[in-house]
């Protein structure tokens, strides 16, 4: 087998603010004719710098090459002069991006766009073809990749295609040019999980259709287990080891890659925690909640369309649950988390907290003691302006704590989420993002809340991390008899962390009960298909996970690949 | 370079504060506006010490020494009544600084209070404020401005209210749209959820959000402020004789053309320094602070 892309002894340094530091540490990996290899790290563990060394999109300054080679099917990638290097993009290597939201030019056509990398490869290349010619190459292209309407699709702009749909056409994109190696980052991350399965199998299909070869980018060991043949784990820079994906799944050796799977939450098996609670006593009682928006527009401001976000929903939370709210983006149940605060007012329906109502109680100090809540992105929920201190002082000011107790509070608070206290001097953008949602989780129990909302308080952090959070959430249920509900998309953490589940589509609570008789005996067809879409790390769990057929699938995600509008 | 960073060790190396620093200390240009800046500065407080002739700056005339051209004794030569140029253009520093502060202390304070409201507030509030704000952009700001000193007696304070009251517009829509973006991050709900009063939100966890655009802002204001103001000393509606003033200034020189032209020149220069600083300064600033006006 001939090797494709061989990177030998890389090392890349930054130079920023008159500092320096070496990011790649004497990086080698290479990646066969057809072979899928994959590479893993947490976020900043140089995986990134690597893809964008190999493409040639690694800003420098201030980044700068310090040692090291790059073979591209024979030629050193690093001393070819631009318009070599330029001619190989899309030909030679070409790249699917994360995010199918942000790598659209929202204003103009899918079709301009797939176009203009025909029309500019061309030139490059001294080719031309006429522009029914090239339509012609787009919808070829776009029936590779399984979008059979593809004149529809070329006349549409980005916004008017789901998110499944886009990250499709951004595969037939870096597809046009018919490239040797393929280079994935994070495929399918940004998207639900029942969609980023099918992502992940159409590339493995044209992988072996094509004959392409993959480097797959990716911190989630459960895709690398799908789509891998060979796989190197990269910790700060450095490939700390590399083998054949068995041998890595079944014997890691290196303690970093040992750590990253034991952090990933099992699905099924044994070493699945199960967490059991016995309360009869319900705190949050939700009697056949609705909520619907309103569209409106027009000079007068007129109604012009409703949605319905939340439908007719009826749930028991008792003392001491952890509750899970599970399901994809748009199931309402970050919604029906902002009815539970009191944010927002249910159109029908009632919500009791300990048996008054949100409606009535809501808004006062006695409201904000029972329920507080962590959001899930912790840059966007922390001031930036202001010190750790100061926003943790916030709280307890509002519900008339005692001006001269608020520092000893304050410290105590940092103290209860294992931080020490000089970090109330600190602003967040000094934190690490671990960090920041613990002063977070500190700032919803400074007011000593019976009650707290979790909205997907760990899918911001990294796997190793998340596992840290976890722990401490649990540890502060013990300690101050807390009733959590958790909302989150990620189901096999939900498995390990909630002992009761409910599992919202479109608004609606298709399925709720005790953790083991969702995740063991699911009894709706979109809770069947979403576990069965959970990439997980082993071979028993892959066995247990509930057989859907396609059929059975395709009648539960019907909008998931629909043309919208 | 943060997303290299060890994603749970806190952040090591330099902080924010000193970031900022070094990026302003890489920039020459914004070093050079800070020291003109401050020379402008220092050149107002210190006028009586530093002008070679004080009594220049009143109605002292010299008759025998009138259009003197630049030379050791007066550096920018001397004007129709044989004032030294240098002296009054130092003490018209003063003018324009007392306008730039006196302007700007009442227009940002002002504008920021209500871009805030409008941003916090939205609905009612918000087109009620924001409308209001659009129709006074709309007026065309010198033929305000000379309706307006016009209607008053032309001096000083009018020329500032003047000033102000057209000010205030583009430092609420700044900092509406700045709080727009802000109300989509989270913080401001779980202040919310926290209990916290409006007044806590918008002044406590707003406001610092919106300073570092505020800063640079009004450092590049202050040379709009001096020129509008010179403008209107140059058309007769600002400071009157004999106060020192570079408008008036470059508009009693410019008579003197081409061959005296140092009267006119001199202290256009003198205007021009003073706004080469404001703006790199507040370049600078908007590098550093990484905004976006």
């Amino acid at each position: 087998m001939t090797t494709l892309l061989d990177i030998n002894d890389l090392c890349i340094g930054f130079s920023a603010y008159g500092q320096h530091r070496r990011v790649l540490h004497n990086v080698s990996m290479y990646v066969d004719q057809g072979e899928r290899v994959s590479l893993i790290g947490q976020s900043g563990s140089g995986k990134t710098v690597t893809m964008r060394t190999i493409i040639g999109t690694l800003p420098m300054p201030p980044g700068r090459i310090e040692q090291g080679s790059i073979q591209y099917d024979g030629q050193s990638l690093l001393d070819l002069n631009p318009q070599a290097r330029n001619r190989l993009k899309g030909t030679g290597i070409s790249i699917v991006l994360q995010d199918p939201m942000l790598s659209f030019n929202p204003v103009l056509t899918i079709g301009r766009q797939m176009d203009d990398v025909v029309r500019y490869s061309d030139i490059r290349l001294g080719q031309s073809r006429s522009k029914a010619e090239r339509q012609l190459h787009l919808i070829e292209t776009l029936r590779k990749v399984r979008l059979e309407e593809g004149k529809r699709v070329l006349d549409s702009y980005p916004i008017m295609l789901s998110g499944g749909m886009r990250q499709r056409v951004l595969i037939a994109m870096a597809l046009l040019n018919k490239p040797r190696l393929l280079i994935a980052d994070e495929p399918g991350t940004a998207l639900d999980v029942t969609t980023q399965d099918d992502i992940l199998a159409l590339l493995n299909t044209l992988v072996a259709e094509e004959g392409l070869s993959l480097l797959l980018i990716t911190h989630n060991l459960g895709v690398v287990r799908k789509m891998a043949d060979r796989v190197y784990v990269m910790e700060r820079g450095r490939i700390v080891e590399e083998g054949s994906r068995d041998a890595i799944f079944d014997a890691p050796q290196h303690p970093y890659t040992r750590k990253l799977m034991d952090a990933v939450p099992p699905l099924y098996g044994e070493k699945v925690r199960t967490v059991t609670h016995d309360s009869t006593k319900p705190v949050v009682e939700i009697k056949g909640v609705t909520k619907d928006f309103e569209t409106r527009s027009g000079l007068l401001n007129r109604t012009t369309g409703r949605f319905r976000a939340v439908s007719n929903v009826a749930l028991t939370v008792d003392q001491g649950d952890i509750f899970g709210v599970a399901g994809e983006s748009g199931s309402g149940k970050t919604t029906l988390a902002k009815l539970i605060l009191g944010l927002m007012q249910p159109t029908r329906g009632q919500i009791m907290l300990e048996g008054r109502d949100v409606a009535t109680f809501a808004g006062t100090r006695d409201f904000r003691k029972m329920i507080q809540i962590v959001y899930q992105n912790p840059g966007s929920s922390l001031n930036p302006r202001r010190a750790v201190g100061d926003q943790l002082a916030v709280p307890l000011t509002f519900t008339g704590e005692d001006k001269h107790t608020i520092p000893g509070r304050v410290s105590g608070l940092l103290d209860l989420v294992e931080l020490p206290k000089s970090y109330a001097s600190m602003y967040p953008h000094e934190l690490s993002g671990g960090q920041k949602q613990r002063v977070a989780i500190a700032r919803a129990l400074s007011v000593n809340p019976r009650i707290l909302v979790l909205d997907e308080p760990t899918s911001a952090l990294d796997v190793l991390v998340q596992a840290t959070v976890v722990d401490l959430l649990h540890r502060l249920r013990r300690e101050f008899d807390l009733t959590y509900i958790f909302i989150s998309h990620d189901l096999s953490l939900m498995r390990n962390f909630c002992n009761r589940v409910a599992v919202m589509l479109r608004g609606e609570v298709v399925e709720a009960g005790p953790v083991t008789q969702i995740f063991d005996e699911p009894q709706h067809a979109y809770t069947r298909a979403l576990l069965s879409a959970i990439p997980v790390i082993s071979d028993e769990e892959d066995a247990q996970k509930p057989k859907v057929s396609k059929e059975e699938r395709a009648e539960v995600l019907a909008t998931n690949t629909a043309l919208e509008g | 370079m943060s997303a290299l960073e060890d994603p749970d060790a806190p952040n090591r190396g330099l902080t924010a504060r000193q970031m900022a620093a070094y990026r302003f200390r890489r920039n020459p240009l914004a070093v050079i506006g800070a020291f003109i800046v401050a020379t402008v500065f220092l050149a107002a407080m210190f006028a009586p010490y530093l002008a070679p002739s004080p009594e220049s700056a009143g109605s002292f005339v010299d008759f025998r020494n009138r259009h003197a051209p630049p030379s050791w004794d007066n550096p920018m030569g001397t004007d129709n009544v044989g004032r030294d140029i240098l002296s009054r253009v130092l003490f018209g520093y003063r003018v324009s600084l007392g306008l730039v502060v006196g302007v700007l202390g009442v227009a940002v304070p002002f504008g920021v209070l209500l871009g805030l409201l409008a941003g916090y507030f939205g609905g009612w509030t918000e087109t009620l404020i924001m409308r209001f704000t659009d129709i006074m952009l709309a007026l065309p700001p010198l033929a305000m401005a000379l309706a307006i000193t016009a209607v008053l007696s032309p001096n000083l304070i009018n020329a500032m209210i003047a000033i102000t009251l057209l000010w205030w517009t583009w430092h609420t829509r700044l900092i509406y749209r700045i709080v727009k973006g802000q109300m989509n991050e989270d913080y401001v709900e779980a202040a919310r959820v926290a209990g916290a009063s409006h007044s806590h939100i918008l002044f406590k966890e707003l406001l610092p959000n919106c300073f570092s655009a505020v800063a640079v802002k009004i450092s590049l204001d202050a040379g709009f402020v001096i020129l509008f103001g010179a403008a209107l000393s140059f058309l007769g509606l600002g400071v009157q004789p004999p106060t020192p003033d570079l408008g008036t200034m470059v508009a009693t020189g410019s008579e003197y053309m081409p061959e005296m032209w140092w009267q006119a020149v001199m202290p256009g220069l003198a205007i021009l320094y003073a706004i080469l600083g404001f703006n790199l300064l507040g370049d600078g600033l908007r590098d550093m602070l990484d905004v976006e006006l």
